[in-house]
This record gives C-alpha cells, structure tokens and sequence, in this order.
C-alpha cells in the first residue's frame, strides 16, 4: 500500500492540506504547552514540550545519542544483509520446486502473522542479554516477508517473458538468471523494505525490552531515571529516525523503478 | 499438459496421500528427530533444547494449570479492549479521512509514515498516564492496532466504486444510511484486513508490554518461565501462543469471508 | 486445397492434429492442418478468434509439445524451439529492465558474441527497424509500437530462416499497424525473409502475404488457400488498389461463416450459470 502523491506538481488545496496538517500538529503542541503552565495537565505526567526540546541538547551531549544511533543501525544493518541473503536464498530454492512451495508457504505466511518477537526470552537464554538476540529477532520478524516477495515476483512473471526465454532455448539456469531473477527484482525488493521496516521495529523493541544497546535502551535507561522530558525527546527522536528510514526505503523503491 | 497432472493425481490417489501432505509430514518429522537428537546430544548447555518429551510434558501441566487459563483470560480481555478501542477510532479516522479528499492530504501522511515505527517504546508514558495495571497494557495494544486499522480502511474508502455512491445519493439517504448501507458493506474486505492486523499488532503490543511490567497475563508468565529457567515451560508456552494466534488470524480472516475474495 | 504446391518448402506441417481436455470433455483447437512455407515467402494464416491459430504458432514455435503430426524445418523435425525460427509475440515482450541495445542484443549474447561485436549488429538491427536515437532507452520510455519494433529486432537479430508472429500488432491502433505493417513489409522485402504471420485482421493479412491460408472456427481446419497476386515490392499505398479490396472482400465472404459460428458458440457458452472461473 503506497501512498500516492499527486503528480505534476502540488495544487494550492494541497499546500493548503500540508499547513492544515503541519498545522493543527503545532497548534496541539501550544495547547499541551499552555495547559500545563496552566496546572490544568499534570507536568509531572506530560512534561511541557519546551522541556522535551529542550531535552534535546542534553541527549546529543550527555547521553551519546549519536553514538546509540549507530549502534542500534549497525545491528539492523546485519539483521539485514542476513535478511535479504537468507530471505531471497530461500525463497529461490522454494519457488524452485513445486511441491517444496506448496508444501511450505502456507507455513510460512502463518510466520508472517505470528508474534515471532514474542521469542526473545528463549534468544536470551541462547545468546545472553546481548546484541545477537537483537539481531536475531530483526532478523526473524522480517524473514517471511521477504521469502514470500520472491517466492511471488518470481512465479509472477509475465508468461510471455517466459516464452520468450523458451523460444530462444535458455537452459533452466539462463531462464532463471537472464528472465525470472530481473523480471521478479521490483517485487523482492518490495519484501525487503517490508524486512527492513519490521527489523527495525523490532531491533529497537528487543533493545527497549532486554535494556541493552543502542537507541531502544536509552529510552529504557531514561525511563528508569524518572527523566521525563529526556524519555519523551528520546522517544521522538526514534520515531523520527524511523520515519526517515521509511521515506529513504521509499525513495530507493521508486529510484529502482523510475518505469511502471 | 494436463496429462501429467492427471498421472499425478491418479499416483498421488493409489497412496491415499496428496504428495503435498507427505512431504509435510516428513518435514515435520526430520525437524523433530533433529530437535530430539541436539537435545541429547549435550552440545548445548543443559536445558535450552529440552527434549520432546519434557516439552510434552510442560505442555499438559500448562494446558491444566488453572492458573494458566486465568492469565490466558486477562491477556485475552487486554487484547480485547485494544481492538475494540483502537479498532474503532481506527475505523471512525479511516471513515473520515477516506471520505474527504482534503482531510486526508492533510492528516494521512501522518498516519502512513507514523505507523511503521516501534511502539513498544512508548510503554513508559503509558505506565505514567495509566499506571501499571491492566490499562498500560490496553492503551499499548490500542496505539498498535490503531494505525493499521485507520490506513486500511481510508484506503478501503477510496477504492469503493463511485457508482454506488451515487446510487446511494441518488435515492437520497442520509449520512448514518451512506454509512450504514453502503460504505461500511462495501468495504468489508478492507475492514477485515485491517481487524486482521490490528488484531496482529495488538497481540504483539500487550503481550511484549506484559513480559516488561507486569504481574498477569500470558507475558508475564513467559518472561517468569525465563527466570527461573524453566524452559520446557516457556517452549510449552510459545507453542500454544503460536499455535492460538496464527489460529485466531486466520479465523478473522475465514470470518470475514476473504476466501470469497477469490470469487471476485 | 493448395492452388500451388511449393516445392522447396523450408518449412513443413504435417497433419496437425491439437487436442486439449477440458471440464467439458476433450475438444480439438487444431485439426489435420497442413502447410508448407517456401524461402522468401510471406505466408498469413488468418481465421476468426478461436480457430486455434495461436495453438498452431506455438506448436510451429516449438512451445506446446502436445500434438499429433509433425513439423519440419529445413528437413529437420522439431522437437521444441527450433534455432531457425524466430517468434515474436502478441503481448508485450520486451525485457524492462534492459535498453533497447541489450533487448535487441539479446539473442547474440546467448550465442556468446564479443560485446562490441554485440552491439555493432544490435545498432544494425535496431536501425533496421527505425528506432535510431533510441538505443539507450528503457522500454518503459517508449510507445506500444516502439516497443513492439524492440521486440522484433530482438527476433530479426538472431537471423532465424523463419519469422514467425502471432498477431504483433494486435495490441495497437489502426494507424500505427498500417505503418508498422509498411515496415515489416520493407525489411521482409529486404531481407527475403521467409515469414509466417497469424492474423486475424484481414486488411494486414492481404497487405503484406503472397499467400494467405484461411482457417475454420474451432475445430481448426484449412478451408482455403489463397494467391496473393498484388505486385512487389509493395507499400501500404496498396491498400487503396482495386484488386486489393477484391480480395479483401473474397476472404471476408469465406471468414464471415466461420466467424459467425465463433460468435453463435460465444453467446451459448455465456448462457450457462453457476460456471464462474476466477
């Protein structure tokens, strides 16, 4: 489900709905504001926003958010080249034969709905309270998708694509590297965005759960300390993070499919 | 071309077994034998791969513990009013949203680029708003499960055929009538998938929430199982959460009808 | 019956009998045709929608192995695609992920041709076709009948003895098929390539064949040959020409018969209920 922006440039009634929105976003935050300074919302609740901005300095400076950052991302990073080799491996080797993908996907898109997080108990009995864990559960929350992804764009290639490679008599391996693997690239790359996305929910959730790591910790770590404004800012700067890194895979998505 | 099908299914039919069922079978088996074998084999330290049959046996403990059925209830009831809450503020903003050209530019993005992101990490605040009971556990599972709900259906929305709108106008009924009669029926499909994966996230939500602060619930027992190293118990467990929530997903969806999806 | 017998054939059909089981029981797509090509030659088959003429082009293409008779190129017997014939196909078939250079380049890389060489005969064919300028393009940037020229390049530059097309312009507007038809007519002229085209269009057939074979509602048969005697080489200015609408006409007369009962067959399938695919 991807979001369809208007083409050929944006109208007024869309910069008009962009100000509304952005809008209404600041005009929340005022309120909060006021009604705090106002004693009608608890501050020790809700800390004003001033206070959560101002938060911010102290998490670059103090708390080494930089250093967290990169962290939790070289641990996505290996989720995620485990990911995309195991994921399509698998997925080739399945749609490869028949009655191995009638067999297993089914299986596996049940892995696909199930809480595979949930898990993370049993990897710290395996790994300890340490970065495989975390890496392990980005890595298995975004497996099935990415199986699934190429399991479909490679059956989901245009029959006459197909003929066309029989026609010139390619051998099995020439019709899968020259025809079925390009042809099917758009799709697999769908499932690994759907993988990235769920590795890094779920690295920065381990890492907030077994309070070890890079970002998911330090909200953990902040919470711990009662420091409201800085768990507050911790937690939109991830937010923030993670919006970025969907607008970037977004953005990849489109670059490797300027034609459709 | 239909020949060799034929063939198949004739061989497949003298064995009494569709090949497919076979080749699952003895897939489940080897896993089994290979599980049962590292588990003897004493590579791994002592107990993180029990053995079948200690696993089987924490599996009937569990499965008559009414301890057990008594936590399986709270965390059913927190799913439960998650879905509920976050389901239908996710309709009702879905509804909106997907109804008006204008509100949508201005309000979706927000929805489609908030909602892959962690929530879990907001577990903190939801403790501070609603203490360490039940109700933190609620409002993680609503926040989960209100995002896919939302988008869902305003998508949902926009792919209703204009035609029936117009029907509807044309006969002149009223807003609860357009609602009631005609958008809420022709979007079902959306409207289920989206319960579907509210449902999914809601799971995750409560029960990740309940294995970090709390005292009740399914996730409490599993991270209980983790500290004092009962691993039978905790496999025994993640086996019946698995085997309850890839059952409930797909009832939602046998529910909803979207076997029927085909048809169309 | 043939109203002249070519000789040297270069390629043959022996007795093509097609059979496919269906819910309803087994029916015949293709029965008992036979036909033979002479080098050079431009041969039509023509019939109304459902006749199986594209159940004969994939067993002439070597791509449907389940049929009864025997095909022969060059005296050789097939058994799956032969490397004298090249297809070309109805929908689109162009690789998008590849230029036009390496679309066209394609079959030459099979053969493991030198990459310069590669694209010197790529640029050759690509010009050919009329599609200079537009080497480094992505199918994606070009029209349906640009791309429909990519892919006959692509055929044409595997030099196959046979040119063998199911319907290729199909898919495009009436404009665009007459000078695409202009075109092919043009580099066949050029090239003599010997070339066997399905059509159900019966201006397209009559404006580029020397020979049009003429075939029945399903189950398929050769009702009639028919001797294209229109002058060489030709343009698609013929189109206005008397003699051209005579045969126009004639074929008409024959197909019309054959397309009703197409028709008739049509509307009684649609009158059975509860018989819903997906």
């Amino acid at each position: 489900m991807t979001m369809e922006l208007s083409t050929g440039g944006l109208s007024r009634r869309d910069y008009t709905a962009s100000f509304l929105g952005l809008g209404s976003f600041i005009a929340f935050l005022l309120v909060i504001e006021a009604l705090i300074r106002l004693g009608l919302l608890n501050r020790f609740i809700i800390p004003p926003p001033s206070e959560i901005i101002a938060s911010f300095g102290r998490l670059f400076l103090e708390e080494n958010i930089v250093h967290r950052f990169f962290f939790t991302a070289g641990e996505c990073l290996i989720a995620g080249v485990m990911v995309t080799i195991c994921g399509i491996g698998i997925g080739v080797v399945m749609q490869r034969f028949n009655l191995l993908q009638r067999a297993c996907e089914t299986w596996v898109a049940a892995f696909a709905s199930a809480p595979l997080v949930l898990t993370y108990p049993l990897f710290m009995v395996i790994f300890g309270r340490n970065a495989w864990t975390i890496i392990m559960m980005g890595f298995l929350s975004a497996l099935p998708p990415v199986i699934l992804k190429t399991i479909e764009g490679i059956s989901g290639t245009r029959k006459v694509l197909v003929n066309v490679g029989r026609s010139f008599n390619l051998t099995a391996t020439q019709q899968f590297w020259k025809i079925l693997f390009p042809a099917a690239l758009p799709t697999i790359f769908v499932g690994i965005r759907l993988g990235l996305i769920f590795a890094l929910i779920n690295v920065v959730g381990t890492e907030f759960l077994i309070n070890f790591g890079g970002l998911g910790q330090l909200i953990n770590d902040l919470a711990e300390r009662y420091d409201l404004a800085g768990t507050y800012a911790a937690i939109c700067f991830v937010i923030l993070v993670s919006v970025l890194f969907f607008m970037a895979l977004e953005k990849a998505e489109r670059w490797l499919r300027p034609v459709n | 071309m239909v020949t060799t099908g034929q063939l198949r299914q004739a061989a497949a039919a003298s064995s009494g077994m569709s090949p497919v069922t076979l080749l699952r079978i003895t897939i489940i088996l080897a896993v089994l034998a290979a599980w049962e074998f590292l588990a003897h084999s004493g590579w791994l330290y002592r107990d993180v791969v029990p053995s079948l049959l200690s696993i089987g046996g924490a599996l009937v403990r569990l499965l008559s513990d009414p301890n057990y059925y008594f936590n399986l209830g709270v965390t059913a009831a927190e799913i439960a009013a998650a879905l509920a809450i976050g389901g239908s503020a996710g309709l009702a903003v879905g509804l909106l949203l997907g109804g008006n050209r204008f509100l949508s530019r201005a309000f979706e993005p927000y929805l489609y680029y908030l909602g892959p992101t962690p929530k879990i990490i907001f577990f903190p605040i939801m403790i501070m708003w609603f203490g360490v009971g039940p109700e933190s556990k609620v409002a993680l599972g609503t926040l989960s499960c209100f995002f896919p709900m939302a988008l869902n259906v305003a998508a949902g929305m926009r792919q209703i055929d204009k035609v029936l709108i117009r029907v509807g106008r044309s006969f002149g009924a009223n807003t609860r009538q357009m609602v009631l009669k005609i958008y809420l029926p022709a979007m079902r499909h959306p409207i289920i998938n989206g319960i579907r994966l509210g449902f999914g996230f809601a799971l995750i939500g409560t029960l990740l929430a309940e294995t970090k602060l709390s005292n009740k619930g399914i996730g409490f027992l599993i991270i209980q199982t983790y500290s004092i190293f009962d691993m039978p118990g905790m496999y025994a467990m993640l086996i019946v959460l698995f085997v309850l929530a890839i059952g409930a997903n797909a009832l939602i969806g046998k529910l909803g009808g979207l076997d029927s999806i085909k048809r169309n | 019956m043939p109203s002249s017998a070519p000789s040297d054939a270069i390629l043959v059909a022996d007795d093509i009998v097609v059979q496919f089981d269906t819910p309803e029981g087994p029916i015949t797509a293709v029965d008992n045709v036979s036909l033979k090509v002479r080098p050079g030659e431009f041969l039509s088959i023509i019939g109304p929608s459902g006749c199986g003429k594209s159940t004969l082009f994939n067993v002439i293409g070597g791509l449907l192995g389940n049929y009864q008779g025997a095909v022969n190129v060059a005296g050789e017997t097939i058994s799956g695609p032969h490397k004298s014939i090249g297809m070309v196909f109805q929908e689109e078939s162009t690789f998008p992920w590849r230029t036009v250079t390496d679309n066209v380049a394609f079959p030459l890389e099979l053969v493991g041709m030198p990459k310069r060489e590669r694209i010197e005969r790529a640029r050759h064919f690509i010009k050919l076709v009329g599609l200079d300028g537009f080497e480094n393009r992505y199918p994606g940037e070009l029209s349906g009948g640009m791309r429909q020229r990519v892919s006959l390049a692509r055929t044409l530059a595997s030099e196959p003895k046979i040119l063998l097309m199911d319907e290729p312009f199909a898919a495009l507007d009436e404009q665009t098929r007459l000078l695409l038809g202009d075109k092919v007519l043009q580099i066949q002229q050029q090239l003599k390539q010997t070339t066997l085209l399905i059509t159900h269009n019966i201006t397209e057939a009559v404006q580029m064949s020397d020979r049009i074979l003429l075939m029945t509602y399903r189950p398929g048969k050769l009702k009639r040959i028919v001797d294209i005697d229109l002058p060489r080489p030709r343009t698609s200015e013929i189109v206005g020409s008397e003699a051209f609408g005579r045969y126009v006409a004639q074929i008409w007369n024959d197909l019309r018969e054959e397309a009703n009962r197409g028709m008739r067959d049509e509307e009684k399938n649609a009158l059975h209920p509860g018989d819903r695919t997906l």
